[in-house]
């Protein structure tokens, strides 16, 4: 596979999960906001607070209110992680390497980013917010079972598992986040309805809420909240299992290498961290350090995979 | 008004200027059904233009879920578009494509020995068959390519030859595309189109298949690797995803199943050519490239190339690689030089032409400048090195501005230019767009052919090609990247 094209994958793959995440992330604000009124003047200030980019929004919107956010994460072409975007990107890199996917990925994908190209603040009104993300959704989830059905499990498929699965614990640790340090910021409200009301909510936009329910009951606390978004070792949308996936990817590209074993030798310190790690321990000592401590090494790791696998200069 | 012109000195053209009724491809002149047309007409007739038309919707959507699409030059706001497609077929005959089959393959094994002869002896030349200052005076002619012979002496890997059927049915070669000829794209997914839309009617008919094309395409591409070499990588190079006809380059990639590269995935290394793989560099041993000789390689032409890679031709000179189609391969599509071609396939094959061309006249020489430049608006003027149809004047429909211009422009640049009387294109029913009485309209529209042939250890043919059809009421323009459409074709099998 050609290092340009790789690269491609790898970043088709990273915006087709952050489109996913943005969109979630939109949808459980509005209906967590439906239910009781807000006592915080900017609900919604939170969402833009967690992004990378909350300094465009500053310089586009003066403040954060339903219609700025919407607008800016769901249409805005100048917002790259924008869902438009991302879908729009997903679509340009893989139109440049149909010959490495399967025709009806092609299809599905080009379906949706068509479906993009009609969108706006009107046809969502009409939609309803509801529809519209339920919609955007399976989209979302017929592009994976199309990915996981259709897609030998070869160099392409690592570089997508790599990309997808380093993108991933980014966006869950940022929902976390938010919802941490954000969201509550009053220590007596913890533990109270609104408090449970958004972790669950948080738990929905993980796709996580029944897998908690199956692993803890009812009782919702953060330490397990904590605990099943990072270091669970078998659900799917938590860092430690997307870490674990990207390891084993990129030990698979690796064996293929003249001189394997450079690479993934990067990949073992986080590794370790979160096989280590525990809810309660890191709830203790500051949550909110130790997951800005694995954003930035998440992200040093995918530079390096990069830079060994893609990079072309 | 036509004492002076009665004077014109020049034999032969007066009698070629008179236009002639078009020959209509499904009908004869008393409006009975040709032969080979008979079932489909048939069928459309049971169909109605109604269901026709929705057919044609059909298409049209297919074409945009699965991305069949083209770029516009100059036109951003654009973007990407669908190359309109009309969803009555065109039919030629079992016999009928015999002929062109073999006309097609001499016309092809012709132009490859003229480029192998005039980038070694110019025995052509020498022997004053062709005038010299005609090719070295051709903006496609490279001196680079002198000194490089590409393996089996195969220069033209891909030939696209346009046919044009004449007043009495006669295909004629309108013109020559030996360089990037593209459109082929478009056959296979018409055809895999009209497969869903008319699935009984083909089978019925026994219509030749076109999915054999990149097998074809693989093989010849493979068949002129360096010698030694037995089992070549083969790499087909884009400019990228702004070209207009990049969708074509990722389709022939995926249906060759080989790499799709860009200039800077490649770099030249000791005399080899090689891509950047995610593990490690890998040589390439036939190129197929889709961009111009100008961009290929900086060291040697446009230095502020980006599109190409530094030392191709030092590695296509050292026999490292094969490059398809070779460099200078434009100088066979100069349309000065197409006058030549029936001399030119006399010359190197000893056979008479079996495809007539269109008479052409070439405006270097003063005396028939003189005559042509009187009666300009009755001929159709051509840029020798352009195409895609740009630049071309249509004299009887051009503006007297136009014309001009044109006049300027040729007086200033005499050998640039060539003329041919205005060519009946012949007619095929078509969609028009529009409805009458309620229901959608058929009407007859301009046509061409672009058959593609391909030269490797032996001459492959797809079975048809693309027709083109001008849209517009009463164009001959059919290109793409003028608002043209496409039809199916189908080479009936006996």
């Amino acid at each position: 596979m050609l290092r340009r094209i790789a690269g491609s994958l790898f970043w088709a793959a990273r915006y087709l999960e952050r489109a996913q995440w943005r969109a979630r992330l939109v949808d459980v604000n509005y209906h967590l906001l439906l239910e009781v009124p807000p006592r915080d003047a900017d609900p919604w200030e939170p969402l833009v607070q967690i992004t990378a980019e909350q300094d465009l929004f500053a310089a586009k919107h003066s403040h954060a209110e339903e219609a700025s956010v919407i607008d800016f994460f769901v249409f805005d072409r100048e917002n790259r992680s924008s869902i438009r975007s991302c879908i729009e990107a997903v679509r340009a890199n893989l139109s440049t390497l149909r010959h490495l996917i399967s025709s009806e990925l092609w299809v599905a994908v080009n379906r949706l980013y068509l479906e993009v190209q009609g969108w706006s603040a009107q046809a969502l009104a009409a939609a309803g917010v509801s529809n519209f993300f339920a919609e955007l959704n399976r989209h979302f989830f017929t592009l994976e079972g199309i990915i996981v059905n259709t897609m030998p499990r070869d160099l392409t498929y690592d570089v997508i598992e790599l990309g997808a699965m380093l993108e991933r614990p980014d966006n869950v640790s940022r929902l976390l986040d938010v919802k941490y340090h954000y969201l509550l910021p009053r220590l007596e409200d913890i533990g109270g309805p609104a408090d449970l009301r958004q972790w669950a909510a948080v738990l929905r936009s993980a796709s996580a809420f029944e897998a908690f329910r199956r692993c803890y009951g009812n009782a919702i606390r953060v330490s397990r909240v904590v605990a099943i978004l990072v270091f669970d070792p078998e659900f799917p949308r938590s860092i430690r299992f997307c870490i674990e996936r990207a390891a084993e990817a990129l030990e698979r590209i690796s064996a293929r290498e003249e001189s394997p074993g450079t690479s993934t030798a990067a990949c073992a310190e986080l590794v370790a961290m979160l096989r280590d790690g525990d809810a309660d321990t890191v709830i203790n000592s500051g949550l909110h350090e130790f997951l800005i401590d694995a954003e930035r090494r998440c992200a040093k790791l995918a530079n390096h995979v990069f830079d060994r696998y893609m990079a072309i200069e | 008004m036509d004492a002076q012109r009665a004077g014109s000195a020049v034999p032969g053209l007066r009698a070629a200027i008179a236009e002639a009724q078009p020959f209509n491809e499904m009908f004869d002149s008393q409006g009975r059904s040709r032969p080979e047309c008979a079932r489909v007409i048939a069928y459309l007739l049971a169909l109605g233009s109604g269901r026709l038309a929705e057919l044609g919707e059909r298409a049209h959507r297919m074409f945009r879920t699965t991305g069949v699409t083209f770029n516009v030059y100059g036109d951003h706001e654009a973007g990407e578009r669908i190359f309109p497609f009309d969803p009555i077929p065109r039919i030629i005959s079992a016999a009928m494509w015999a002929e062109l089959e073999a006309g097609l393959i001499q016309r092809a094994r012709a132009l490859n020995a003229f480029v192998a002869d005039i980038y070694t002896e110019a025995q052509i030349v020498k022997d004053g068959i062709i005038p010299r200052d005609l090719i070295v005076g051709s903006s496609q002619f490279r001196h680079a390519a002198r000194g490089i012979l590409p393996s089996g002496g195969i220069y033209i890997t891909v030939a696209g030859i346009d046919l044009v059927r004449g007043a009495d049915g006669r295909f004629h070669v309108l013109e020559d595309n030996v360089r990037t000829p593209s459109g082929v794209s478009y056959v296979i997914e018409n055809r895999r189109i009209m497969t869903r839309l008319m699935p009984e009617l083909i089978r019925g008919l026994r219509v030749s298949s076109v999915e054999n094309y990149p097998a074809y395409l693989l093989a010849a591409l493979r068949e002129i690797a360096p010698s030694g070499i037995d089992d070549p990588t083969v790499a087909v190079l884009t400019p990228g995803p702004f070209n207009s006809a990049f969708f074509e380059h990722v389709f022939l990639s995926q249906q060759l199943g080989v790499e799709l590269v860009e200039g800077r995935d490649l770099v030249c290394v000791d005399h080899k050519l090689h891509m950047k793989t995610v593990h490690g560099l890998r040589r390439i041993d036939v190129l197929y490239r889709r961009i111009d000789d100008d961009f290929l390689d900086p060291v040697v032409f446009r230095p502020d190339s980006m599109l190409g890679v530094a030392g191709l031709t030092a590695v296509l000179r050292a026999g490292n690689a094969t490059l398809a189609n070779a460099i200078g391969t434009g100088v066979a599509d100069d349309k000065g030089v197409y006058a030549y071609t029936p001399a030119m396939i006399r010359y190197y094959l000893g056979e008479s032409a079996l495809l007539p061309i269109v008479e052409t006249h070439l405006l270097r020489d003063p005396d028939v400048r003189q005559a042509v430049l009187r009666d300009l608006d009755r001929y159709v003027v051509k840029p020798t090195c352009a195409s895609g149809g740009y630049g071309v004047i249509i004299g009887p429909h051009a503006t007297d501005e136009e014309l001009a211009q044109s006049r300027k422009r040729i007086e200033a640049a005499p050998a640039n230019f060539i003329a041919q009387p205005l060519f009946p294109l012949s007619v095929h029913p078509t969609l028009t767009g529009e409805t009458v009485d309620g229901k959608p309209a058929m009407a007859p529209r301009h046509v061409d052919l672009r058959p593609f042939v391909l030269l490797g250890a032996k001459p492959r043919v797809l079975s048809g090609g693309l027709t083109r059809v001008a849209l517009r009421e009463g164009s001959l323009i059919v290109n793409s990247s003028q608002g043209g459409g496409s039809k199916d074709t189908w080479v009936l099998e006996e």
